[in-house]
């Protein structure tokens, strides 16, 4: 029922995020109308991070409470996080090659994003192919606390490696208005478009893991 | 003192994933007795003895030893000691540095005449500076008791001590185990044959699916042995 | 017995174990020369390219054969069970993980310096006193590698496919120490300025000490049944 409403929401505020996007900003004088992608492009890799933080936190409250749900968040959130983050690493080589001449350079925001993109591909695949049932959680949060204590460094090491190439834009650029405005909205859409499907791999998981336990009591019987 | 020696399982349960190994079990062990603990296999005997050892974190309930709980308390382990069919050794190293390792890690004092002291009890002395890998079976298994019992543990836990052995060091173990429940020394024995538990124990505890289905007293009379465990160790003899 | 005089134990019981049979760091030394053979021929390495893929050269077969080392180091402890009997010993289990941790860190260390003569011999390499500040780099590269990898050694020795694994968690979490390793090490051979250095030997410090304290506080999570 909640997560109907949601939906709903969430579609609605997709629509009013579109046509911001594509009816209301106005079209940015160097770069022309691929620099529209920008709005689809920061905020995935915004939701990317949040959702690494959830990850992170769903680790953390996994080990001290040792509570199923707290690491259904955390796969939940990886596997959006790494969603997300190939959305990052798609729209950026899209939005580089008409404005930087080619697809893909050794930028530091962008090799960075690939990075940490990796870190949690492989943290997903370890949980699903190599720990058993009964350990993925545990050994899921020593990675998820991990994973995320290595942004910062990721960052840092990658910036002080090629600082010279730096291609992005300084954090905080002055934007028109309205494509402020429309930031703003593309922000919101995106962050409740994350937490709605963490809510519905979280409610997904939980189920899983019922049929599996329903499935052992059968046995047992 | 009078909490030495004793084993409090509290609602202690054991599951794997979706898999429960051992269901919420409570039992007393109190300073002083032997137990004899069988079950078919995947019964839920190791994890039962793992639980006790510390080496297995419960998933609910609680495993005191005397008075502490071990994972609040790691001090509380080196009130125990653990043989199993595994000898825990280091091939690489010799018989005297072994001990020697784990004499460091539990913080004995006066070691070097402990370790002689121990390597005299196994009958070893004369081979302390050869390495493991060199031993026979029976003279891994000495070593691996002496490894057990080198920080005098009031609690001695036994996984299938005597498979592999040959009769003199079977005989050999047994002797230890009278003389360690001479002492006042609380074990728990695991193993499939009964006969080699006879004489040793005064309680039995008998496991089925994770279910602890019998747990009664005994004199140490093989027959009664017999009769008591037959129906739940058809399916592994 | 304290903390630090666990760690000490262990670690003497691995070196001593190790000094015996040899069996990690004389194939580690046989491997990093073999990957050093494959870059020559996939690269031309003599003359102009060195001092710009040198440096990458060498810690590619570093990481390389530090991943074959990091995933034999808790087997020892798998043979007879052993592991029980360390985790069975009183006291926090964060002093078995330091142990592992510097033993680690002396195995990688040694099969560094012990290769580095083959790379300065087939890549005519002078080795002198201006290589000094090489070492310390060794030294904070090789705790970064210990660091979080004797970690994932222990979680990767009871997980199915381990040799697979330990590659897979380990590179992607290694790389910021890799990118400052390969960029402390091209500036120490073209005799850069200390200050060059400064930034990315901070970054393996900071690297080093963060995933080594993480590490401990985590040992317990990944080992325990």
């Amino acid at each position: 029922m909640r997560s109907t409403l949601v939906s709903y929401v969430l579609f609605a505020a997709m629509l009013i995020a579109l046509a911001a996007v594509f009816l209301w900003v106005p079209t940015e004088k160097e770069m022309g109308i691929i620099q529209r992608i920008f709005y689809f492009h920061v905020p995935s890799a915004m939701s990317a991070f949040l959702a690494f933080f959830l990850v992170f936190i769903g680790s953390i409250q996994y080990l001290r409470t040792r509570e199923e749900k707290w690491d259904r968040l955390a796969l939940s959130a990886a596997e959006l996080g790494v969603m997300f983050g190939l959305i990052v690493l798609i729209t950026g080589p899209l939005w580089a090659k008409p404005v930087w001449g080619v697809y893909w350079r050794w930028e530091p925001r962008l090799t960075s994003m690939l990075i940490t993109f990796t870190i949690y591909v492989a943290y997903l695949m370890v949980r699903d192919y190599g720990a058993q049932a009964s350990q993925a959680p545990r050994l899921g949060a020593v990675m998820g606390i991990l994973a995320f204590a290595n942004v910062p460094l990721v960052y840092y090491a990658v910036d002080l490696w090629s600082a010279d190439q730096q291609l992005h834009p300084p954090r905080n650029v002055g934007l028109e208005p309205t494509m402020e405005y429309a930031k703003w909205i593309c922000y919101a859409t995106f962050f409740l478009l994350l937490f709605h499907l963490v809510a519905q791999r979280m409610e997904l998981a939980r189920i899983e893991s019922a049929v599996v336990r329903l499935r052992q009591k059968l046995d047992d019987a | 003192m009078d909490k030495d020696g004793e084993i409090v399982l509290t609602d202690a349960a054991k599951r794997f994933g979706a898999y429960t190994a051992l269901h919420p079990t409570n039992l007393v062990i109190s300073r002083g007795q032997s137990v004899l603990l069988v079950g078919a296999n995947g019964a839920g005997k190791s994890t039962l003895l793992r639980l006790v050892a510390g080496l297995s974190r419960p998933s609910d309930g609680e495993v005191q030893i005397n008075g502490h709980d071990l994972q609040d308390a790691p001090e509380a382990r080196s009130a125990i000691g653990l043989l199993s069919h595994q000898t825990l050794l280091y091939d690489e190293l010799t018989a005297r540095e072994n001990l020697r390792f784990f004499a460091q890690l539990y913080g004995l004092h006066n070691v070097q005449e402990r370790l002689d002291e121990a390597l005299a009890e196994a009958r070893l002395d004369d081979r302390q500076h050869h390495r493991v890998s060199s031993f026979s079976r029976g003279m891994k298994q000495r070593l691996a008791l002496a490894r057990a019992t080198l920080h005098r543990p009031s609690i001695l836990l036994l996984d299938e001590p005597f498979t592999g052995l040959d009769t003199g060091s079977a005989t050999a173990l047994r002797q230890f185990l009278h003389l360690f429940r001479g002492n006042g020394g609380t074990c728990i024995l695991v193993t499939h044959r009964l006969d080699e538990a006879d004489g040793l124990v005064d309680r039995l505890l008998v496991l089925e699916r994770g279910h602890l289905r019998l747990d009664q007293a005994l004199s140490s009379d093989l027959d009664q042995l017999y009769a008591h465990c037959a129906p739940y160790l058809d399916s592994a003899l | 017995m304290s903390f630090i005089g666990r760690a000490l134990a262990i670690l003497r019981k691995d070196l001593q174990a190790e000094w015996r049979t040899k069996e990690r760091l004389s194939p580690m030394v046989f491997f990093t020369l073999l990957v050093l053979l494959v870059f020559n021929f996939s690269f031309e390495l003599g003359g102009a390219a060195l001092r710009e893929i040198g440096p990458g050269v060498l810690w590619s077969s570093y990481v390389f054969a530090s991943l074959l080392g990091l995933g034999r180091s808790f087997a020892d402890e798998h043979e007879n069970d052993a592991l029980d009997a360390l985790l069975l010993a009183p006291g926090d289990h964060g002093a078995i993980y330091l142990g592992k941790m510097v033993g680690n860190l002396v195995f990688l260390l040694a099969i560094e310096l012990l290769s580095l003569h083959f790379f300065a011999l087939f890549f005519n390499l002078s080795l002198g006193f201006f290589l000094v500040p090489l070492l310390a780099v060794f030294v904070l590269g090789s705790a970064c590698l210990a660091s979080v990898g004797t970690l994932f050694a222990a979680m990767s020795n009871n997980m199915r496919l381990r040799e697979l694994l330990l590659p897979l968690l380990l590179l992607p979490m290694i790389m910021p120490a890799l990118i400052s390793c390969v960029a402390a090490t091209k500036i120490v051979l073209a005799n850069g300025h200390f200050t060059e250095l400064l930034p990315h030997m901070q970054m393996l410090g900071v690297y080093a000490v963060v995933f080594t304290v993480l590490s401990l506080m985590l040992f317990e999570y990944a080992i325990e049944e």
